[in-house]
């Protein structure tokens, strides 16, 4: 067997191999043959389990879900550049659904099923798979409180039709049921395939599937090394959408940034992800690699205050500190300018009704002191900024510059650098009074990010924002159909936050992949991964 | 030779209690940290207290510490050292498939290290102030100041991005080569048993900047402490007595170095224990899959099982190289040569 053979057959068991392409980059042996399309992918992690409803599943994890299983719908994508797409949040596709009704206003969903699908092992895709799978989604921890956003809460809303019809339910019409079930919350697993592997104290075959696919989707695993690099080999069977071109793809993990970047821009690997900002505009002016950056809008950087403990619970301090923070030297050393300000509009009244958009605050040391004056710390106090060890890159030279800036409105900063370990618990306990953090939600609607981001007790509070007001408004805007009264109530909820400054927004960060050229048709999806199925690549 | 034997059971007796003693330390410490692991595992936006309560119960941690110590125990007994949730896979699964490749880098590092430190200890010891002891100065203060990813990225920086002479540096070997069949985990010795020579020169190549990289590391206190240890048995009366008595240079100098043996002995077990340990980083800058960067991730994630395991392996390494180097003491000193 020679290289090649091997690479044409795959799925050898019990490879232990870590990667390289000093003798014969994969690609360009393979880019003559039309079909025999290899790709190799260079990640900061590797995925760490295979069951999309898995605890603590992490962020490579859902690059593998996507990969692996099919959903019922995928969110549609839109041309950004050419040969480059993102994911379009407002409209959908059949993916295992060849088709989809809406019917009593919205209050039930009804999806049919290709025909043709199967697993990987053969067995065909039945409308009791999408069911098992979705009851087993709202049964698990992980998953159930992301379905339930979509209204997706209980197995009596679900009904199998005939075996390639399923029915879903709701008591109203939710504009959030189609995004969930576009998410990987909402994959199709092999029903029997799982329960084949379940036990008595474990109904659901979690432990099983964290380390087994059953799945139907484009790509098979044909090899997964936990912590170093997964290979992926199409599922040729795959009836979903178009064979995709791809035919293997080798995901590594190569934790150090210099090391991907070199790999790249030597040629020897094909995308890399997870670029740290200071590289990306060095490799933007390498003609060897095309970069490719996106806004991302469904996620943001901001500094965050506990607004239920002294001095943050006055909102004149938070503003104070809100017209002090030096936003330029921040956003250009932090990120170097990669990414959407949210600062310095220059009206309080919000211009449109999404978000996050641009708070209306600017660096303004006069007015920071006056606030702060008012609120009776004129001679200013002392008090602690912390933030993840794992968010450095970006966090210490936020942090040295609010240390120094705040200095000179007489606020004493402390910087503590919290372990990643401990970061998210001392956030859900809500110990830390004043620190800088980053997160994204699942989804663009602006009182979704409000559900999430200013009200609850959990992590996502981040501001510890308790607001009847805006609880209101949110509780409104959740159920409202008409356009003009949305916006009207979500302009108001973003005049609540623009005031009350439970947090302060930084910026929108930017998503950049760094690709051999001749890779194209990549589609930016929610989760930053790499998705196989759409790409190609020319010789 | 029983006698030997002997000592040998003894030691490993005598180690038991220490193991035991890293597993309950290391347990305790991990809870002790204020990181919950269940509100990490529950990182997606919109889950909350009850999601987390979830999760800690079905992660057991919701009983109390002995009895979660006491499970953990029994497991470890039955050779379990229960489940990563950062890959997903079993403990002793993980650890087993990278300690090999640890081994594989410390062990080579260290011999090299060996080769190029004792002797350069030696000729600038019988030298100084020559331009070989300046030169093992040199490397002595290079190798403690220069931090080890700064080493290894310097050399990807000039070898393979700029000459283009090493391979891609990540990983053990050629994604395009077939792997040898697993023997003994190591891929030299595995690559050699199949007769892969292609296997084996992509092995070594990839081999090449990581050793390096550790070797500098390891050179610097092994030189350092080289020279000082014949410096001092240089200036020791029986040395200038040999010398008065007109013995042969060679005569000198082999007894001074049998003297000076006990130190580096010493260091060679320290420096070994300590490369085995906290390579990570040079694990981390050739993406190269050790132990060493699975405990990292590990202690980054409040994964406890992984971290327990990685200490409990150490405790277990740590004994073995203090028993050689206690074995080793009896050859070179006659003193605790007698091993009653």
């Amino acid at each position: 067997m020679d290289r090649r053979d091997f690479l044409k057959t795959g799925g050898l068991a019990g490879l232990f191999l870590s990667v390289g392409g000093v003798s014969l980059p994969i690609g360009r042996a393979f880019a003559r043959e039309g079909d025999d399309i290899t790709l190799r992918v260079l990640a900061e992690d590797g995925p760490n389990s295979r069951d999309p409803h898995g605890d603590g599943v992490n962020r490579a994890a859902l690059g593998t879900f996507t990969n692996i299983y099919d959903r019922l719908v995928n969110f549609d994508r839109i041309e950004v550049a050419p040969g480059l797409y993102r994911y379009d949040y407002l409209k959908f596709k059949g993916e295992l659904a060849e088709s989809w009704e809406v019917l009593e206003d919205g209050r039930v969903l009804v999806f049919h099923l290709r025909r043709d699908a199967t697993f990987h092992d053969g067995k065909p895709v039945t409308a009791e798979d999408v069911r098992w799978s979705l009851e087993r989604g709202i049964n698990l921890p992980a998953s159930k409180r992301q379905l339930s956003t979509g209204s997706i809460t209980s197995a009596d809303q679900f009904e199998v039709v005939d075996a390639h019809t399923f029915r879903m339910r709701f008591e109203k019409a939710d504009r959030y049921t189609m995004p969930n079930l576009a998410l990987s919350f909402a994959s199709v697993i092999n029903a029997e395939a799982v329960k084949a592997n379940a036990t008595a104290e474990d109904p659901w075959g979690r432990e099983w599937l964290r380390n087994n696919a059953a799945g139907g989707g484009a790509y098979k695993v044909a090899n997964w090394t936990a912590g170093q690099q997964v290979i992926y080999d199409r599922f040729d069977d795959w009836k979903s959408g178009d064979l995709p071109r791809i035919r293997r793809a080798v995901v590594q993990v190569v934790p150090a940034a210099p090391a991907r970047v070199a790999a790249v821009t030597k040629g020897d690997a094909d995308v890399a992800l997870q670029l740290p900002p200071k590289d990306v505009a060095a490799i933007d002016a390498d003609p060897k690699v095309d970069l490719i950056s996106l806004p991302v809008t469904n996620s943001f950087r901001f500094v965050a205050f506990n607004t239920q403990t002294a001095p943050f619970d006055d909102v004149r301090v938070r503003q104070a500190i809100a017209f002090a923070l030096p936003y330029d030297a921040m956003f250009q050393g932090a990120i170097f300018g990669r990414g959407t300000p949210l600062y310095g509009a220059a009206s309080d009244q919000p211009e449109t009704s999404a978000f996050p958009q641009p708070y209306p605050y600017a660096t303004d040391l006069d007015r920071a002191r006056a606030l702060l004056a008012e609120a009776g710390h004129g001679s200013g106090f002392e008090t602690s900024f912390s933030y993840n060890v794992a968010d450095a890159i970006t966090a210490d030279p936020i942090a040295l510059l609010v240390q120094e800036q705040l200095g000179r409105i007489g606020i004493r900063v402390v910087i503590e650098k919290v372990p990643a370990a401990q970061w998210g618990t001392l956030l859900t306990e809500k110990k830390v009074p004043f620190y800088v953090e980053g997160s994204s939600a699942w989804f663009n609607d602006p009182d979704y990010f409000f559900r999430i981001f200013f009200q609850g007790d959990w992590r996502w509070n981040f501001g510890a924002f308790r607001n009847e007001e805006l609880g209101a408004l949110v509780e409104k805007a959740r159920w409202e159909t008409d356009k003009d009264t949305y916006e009207d109530l979500m302009r108001q909820a973003i005049r609540i936050v623009f005031r009350e400054l439970p947090i302060m927004p930084l910026w929108l960060p930017a998503f950049d992949a760094a690709l051999k050229p001749g890779v194209t048709d990549f589609t930016y999806y929610i989760h930053g991964q790499v998705d196989f199925r759409p790409l190609d690549r020319k010789a | 030779m029983p006698a030997i034997l002997g000592f040998i059971g003894r030691r490993c007796l005598a180690t038991l209690p220490v193991l035991a003693g890293a597993v309950v330390f290391t347990f305790v410490v991990m809870r002790l940290l204020p990181a919950d692991p269940a509100a990490f595992l529950a990182s997606g936006p919109g889950m909350g207290q009850a999601e987390i309560e979830a999760i800690r119960v079905s992660m057991g941690l919701d009983r109390s510490i002995p009895e979660q110590l006491a499970i953990y125990a029994g497991d470890v007994l039955r050779g379990d050292l229960g489940r990563s949730y950062t890959t997903g896979e079993a403990v002793v699964d993980d650890l087993a498939a990278r300690l090999p490749a640890s081994l594989e880098l410390t062990v080579t590092a260290f011999l090299l290290a060996i080769l190029v430190a004792l002797p350069l200890g030696v000729v600038a010891a019988t030298r100084p102030g020559s331009v070989i002891d300046h030169l093992c100065r040199a490397i002595a203060a290079a190798g403690t100041s220069l931090p080890t990813f700064v080493v290894g990225l310097l050399l990807i920086h000039v070898f393979y991005s700029e000459l283009g002479w090493a391979p891609e540096p990540v990983g053990r070997m050629d994604v395009m080569l077939i792997p040898p069949p697993v023997v003994t985990g190591s891929l030299v010795i595995d690559a050699l048993l199949a007769g892969d020579t292609g296997v084996l020169a992509s092995v070594l190549g990839r081999m090449v900047l990581p050793c390096l990289t550790m070797t500098a590391f390891a050179v610097a206190p092994l030189a350092r402490i080289t020279r000082g240890a014949m410096i001092q048995v240089l200036s020791a009366d029986f040395v200038t007595a040999a010398r008065a008595a007109g013995l042969p240079r060679r005569m000198v100098l082999t007894r001074a170095l049998r003297n000076a043996a006990v130190p580096v002995v010493t260091t060679l077990g320290m420096v070994f224990s300590y490369m085995l340990g906290a390579n990570v980083l040079v694990e981390k800058v050739f993406a190269w899959p050790g132990i060493g960067s699975y405990a990292l991730d590990a202690l980054m994630n409040a994964d406890y099982a992984p971290v327990q395991g990685f200490v409990l392996l150490v405790a277990i390494a740590f004994t073995l190289v203090n028993l050689a180097i206690d074995l080793l003491y009896g050859l070179i000193d006659p003193r605790v040569g007698r091993i009653g």
